[in-house]
């Protein structure tokens, strides 16, 4: 199982390479080489590292263990075709990291990029809503039930689309140079990240490696169904080329303008439940 | 941290992660508690390697927290 852990994040981390290689070919930049996260994963580990006077020293390290922890749980969750209810339910705590991150430090841009973390909470509803359109057609949340589900019916891609652009509206929040990156925009360094360095970036790596990985992978068996894992692979690959694209051509929006957006596409989302509920039988 | 406070930790974080494959192969123990045993080892063993092979010096400091 520590095989599939490594896999994950290594194949996390490539996708986040290819992800800025993407977008800097699409703005005529020739871009890091894809291996490029992996490589900097492991020059922070190799990098002195401490603990600043101004950090809480329990928070500022346990956050990057229970970071780790909750997407290695993701992942298990995900490859055992478990309830999709725990998956997003690790998916909150990931929100809970991000803000420990940014406050444990005691640097200001380690906070505003906390804050930012708690107020871009209108990113997750539309993850609620998926749940509950899904629930509506299987009557299971369990992802093997979903995944049998598709099989004699077809992928939920094309029988409930709002539901899946929900869903990649949320993996695109969590995209780096997306328009939702307010937590890590430049003016504030790297917001929740910025005081994080050595070993302890490193970990955030891994994590993002994991977070990667693991958001792609629920997606191909939430919208298209059971499909060998090499294909899946292929296509975790597609979609992300595509958010890369979404990243590249898109300006990042104020802090302000990104939650009022993710607010509307949560109120369209609920109509459509809404909608779902009314005519199902 | 010292060193060998983090070879203790990082052996130990290995030494849980080989016992529970083992286990679990033996069929010893279900496939549940082999990964609960993995999540909490896991990030472990990735911080005490990292703390293992990091660069050596470097003090606490105070990070610019502004004008």
């Amino acid at each position: 199982m520590i095989e599939y852990l490594a896999f994950a994040a290594i194949f996390g981390l490539l996708l986040l390479g290819l992800h800025r290689k993407v977008i800097a070919r699409v703005q005529t930049r020739p871009g890091p080489p894809v291996w490029q996260e992996i490589l900097h994963a492991l020059k922070f580990s190799f990098k002195s590292t401490w603990v600043p006077k101004t950090a809480s020293a329990t928070l500022y390290v346990g956050v990057v263990l229970v970071g780790i922890g909750i997407w290695s749980a993701a992942l298990f969750i995900v490859l055992a075709g478990e309830s999709i209810l725990i998956l997003f339910a690790i998916y909150m705590l990931h929100k809970v990291v991000e803000h420990g991150f940014g406050l444990s430090s005691g640097s200001p841009y380690g906070k505003f990029g906390g804050v930012r973390s708690v107020i871009s909470a209108a990113s997750e509803i539309p993850l609620f809503v998926t749940i509950a359109a899904i629930y509506l057609f299987t009557g299971s949340l369990l992802l093997s039930d979903i995944t049998a589900y598709q099989a004699v019916h077809g992928p939920f891609l094309l029988i409930a689309p709002p539901v899946a652009i929900a869903m990649y509206l949320v993996i695109l929040s969590k995209m780096p140079y997306g328009p939702f990156s307010i937590v890590e925009s430049k003016e504030l360094v790297s917001g929740y990240k910025t005081e994080h360095f050595g070993v302890w970036r490193a970990g955030i790596s891994v994590i993002d490696g994991l977070k990667t990985f693991v958001l792609l992978y629920a997606f191909v068996a939430i919208f298209i169904g059971a499909v060998p894992f090499s294909l899946a692979l292929v296509i975790m690959t597609v979609i992300l080329v595509s958010l890369s694209f979404v990243c590249a051509v898109t300006p990042m929006l104020s802090p302000f303008d990104s939650v009022t957006i993710q607010g509307l596409i949560t109120g369209a989302m609920l109509a459509y439940v809404g909608y779902l509920w009314w005519v199902m039988p | 941290m010292k060193r060998k406070t983090v070879s203790l930790g990082l052996a130990a974080s290995a030494a849980v992660i080989v016992a529970a494959w083992g286990l679990l192969a033996a069929g010893l123990i279900p496939l549940w508690a082999a990964e609960t045993a993995i999540v909490i080892a896991f990030p472990a063993l990735v911080i005490f390697l990292g703390l293992w092979w990091r660069a050596p010096g470097g003090e606490e400091d105070i990070p610019f927290i502004g004008y």
